[in-house]
């Protein structure tokens, strides 16, 4: 009995939070669309969430295209088909692996900072000061920093790709004597327009689902210190699983369009 | 407010290198698909297209050329495919290429691939439509496979009863294999056949020699070899001799029906031979002839004494000296 209100205060708490989540978009775009706009903050933002993740999501990229060559080259190797190599991992990488690691890798790092951020604004009441003194704190905070994420996710996502073909082509041509000329040749062959765009498209929505959840989770953050540490938490929690869901449905989409 | 002119910078930078990376990549896959060339339309119809799809490669002389942009079914045994070929590369191909579907590879994807044509053609234009010839897919060759190994099936089990019994001594090449008897007479013939040729090559060497030695200009070999006359003289004479031969044949024959008659009993021979009385007969008849011509010896003589024969004996005498000095004269 006990259970079972349990499941329904959880679902209840789950469908309640899923419509503030919606409303909080809604909002988001109409924010988005009113004026004033807020260039300076945005490009502080993208700088804080563009830039500062560049370092992080080279490295990441140029393991995950390393790892993935070392990985698969033995597999290839026993049915002789070390030659396929580019193609696979420029195909996996370009339409799936990178775009899905690169923005969990940023779910975690800008989902939890906005969280964190904004948690700890909400907290020390300087959201409620910025209404006091007449500014917009849901333009300024949140859509600045939305709209950053959308923006430059997709960016870290294609320079997180290059990075790893490039890790990729390294181990190849150490390990198999391929040349790069010949790597990205046979990289460009195989792929086609339909891996590259449904990735880049899928890539800014994943950008907008972390800084939805992190400036949701942050914003309305509450129990104090606490909260924000919730806040920051349950934020890459929260994006992370809605990046899958994502991904799910754009593959869907994708299959419908591309055929794949 | 010098913080935000760096980070705009930065950001700028970012943003751009991203941008440019991305329109790279574009371009790059859109170069390899032939989208930023001019292109040209070229057709071709087949019958069975192997699961050739968009965007698949056409190949020129093994480069790439273009792209398969269309597949239509007309009817049930036609499929158009729509190429589009690069227009610079499009310059080389003629009126009378052909296009075939082919794999990249053992498990590549499809790949239309473009012959040249042998003759001296125009080129193609856009919307040229060129030959096509349909190879044997995959499906067709697994099925052939499936009967070639059901043959070498058949022809290792077939081997393997034949292994068997030679194995077990069965047959000629079972006696060769375990009889060793048989063995050493084969070696002994081996041995002898050896010999033979031996001495073949040694005959043949003397022969040579003999044959170099003889005069082929002037003996009648020669003349035989080399004279054309002589050949035809030859041939004449051959000829001569199968007519003889045919006339000695009708000669028998008919020799053959002659003792044929004589032996039966009606025929003339076998009373002359067989009949006893009639060599009494003879014998007295001949006798009878001898006086009679005797008597008539004693006529003659007497004829010639006779008054009205004398001119005509003396006639006779004188003609037949005319005719002895005639002779005489002749001879000298």
């Amino acid at each position: 009995m006990i259970a079972t209100r349990s499941i329904k205060e959880k679902t209840k708490v789950f469908i309640n939070e899923i419509g503030d989540i919606t409303y909080f978009a809604i909002r988001f775009f109409k924010e988005l669309l009113t004026k004033p706009f807020e260039w300076k903050e945005l490009v502080r933002q993208c700088y804080n969430i563009g830039n500062r993740s560049l370092l992080l999501v080279s490295v990441t990229g140029f393991i995950l295209g390393l790892v993935f060559t070392l990985q698969s080259r033995p597999t290839l190797m026993e049915f002789g088909a070390e030659s396929w190599m580019p193609s696979m991992v420029s195909i996996s990488i370009i339409r799936e692996i990178g775009p899905v690691i690169i923005a969990l890798i940023c779910a975690g790092r800008i989902g939890s900072s906005i969280g964190a951020e904004l948690g700890s604004m909400r907290v020390t009441e300087q959201i409620d000061a910025m209404e006091v003194s007449g500014t917009n704190p849901f333009k300024y905070l949140v859509v600045t920093r939305i709209l950053a994420t959308t923006l430059m996710l997709p960016l870290l996502i294609i320079i997180g790709d290059a990075i790893a073909l490039f890790g990729s082509a390294i181990i190849e041509n150490l390990k198999g004597e391929v040349s790069y000329l010949l790597y990205f040749n046979k990289v460009f062959d195989a792929l086609q327009f339909s891996d590259i765009i449904p990735a880049t498209i899928k890539s800014f929505f994943f950008g907008f689902a972390i800084g939805l959840i992190g400036c949701y989770k942050g914003y309305n953050c509450s129990k104090g210190t606490v909260g924000v540490g919730e806040a920051s938490n349950t934020a890459v929690v929260y994006s992370s699983m809605l990046l899958f869901i994502i991904d799910f449905i754009a593959v869907f989409i994708t299959d419908i369009f591309f055929e794949i | 407010m010098k913080q935000t002119i760096s980070q705009k910078i930065k950001v700028g930078t970012f943003v751009i290198l991203g941008t440019i990376i991305l329109v790279a990549a574009l371009y790059f896959i859109g170069n390899k698909q032939h989208i930023f060339s001019k292109n040209i339309k070229v057709y071709s119809v087949f019958q069975n297209v192997n699961g050739l799809q968009l965007g698949n490669n056409v190949r020129y002389s093994g480069i790439n050329i273009g792209t398969v942009s269309q597949i239509e079914m007309i009817n049930n045994a036609q499929i158009v495919v729509q190429m589009l070929v690069e227009e610079k590369t499009g310059a080389f191909i003629k009126k009378d290429a052909i296009a075939t579907i082919g794999s990249d590879g053992l498990v590549g994807s499809m790949v239309v691939n473009i012959i040249p044509g042998k003759k001296n053609l125009a080129v193609i234009i856009s919307g040229d439509s060129i030959a096509s010839y349909s190879k044997i897919g995959a499906d067709d060759m697994l099925s052939t496979l499936n009967v070639t190994n059901e043959n070498a099936a058949l022809l290792t089990s077939d081997l393997l009863k034949i292994t068997t019994k030679i194995l077990d001594g069965e047959g000629v090449l079972g006696a060769l294999i375990t009889d060793s008897l048989l063995t050493k007479d084969i070696k002994e013939t081996l041995y002898n056949l050896k010999q033979t040729t031996k001495g073949t090559d040694q005959a043949a060497v003397k022969l040579n020699k003999l044959l170099s030695k003889i005069n082929f200009e002037d003996s009648a070999a020669g003349v035989l070899l080399n004279d054309t006359i002589a050949g035809n003289q030859v041939k004449k004479v051959f000829n001569n001799l199968e007519e003889s031969s045919k006339s000695i044949l009708e000669i028998t024959k008919t020799l053959d029906e002659m003792v044929l008659e004589i032996k039966q009993k009606e025929s003339t021979f076998n009373y002359l031979t067989k009949d006893e009385e009639l060599p009494k007969i003879i014998d007295s008849t001949m006798l009878n002839i001898k006086e009679a011509s005797e008597k008539l010896n004693e006529n003659m003589e007497a004829l010639k004494h006779n008054f009205f024969f004398k001119g005509y004996f003396k006639k006779q005498e004188r003609l037949e000296k005319k005719e002895a000095k005639k002779n005489q004269n002749n001879e000298n």
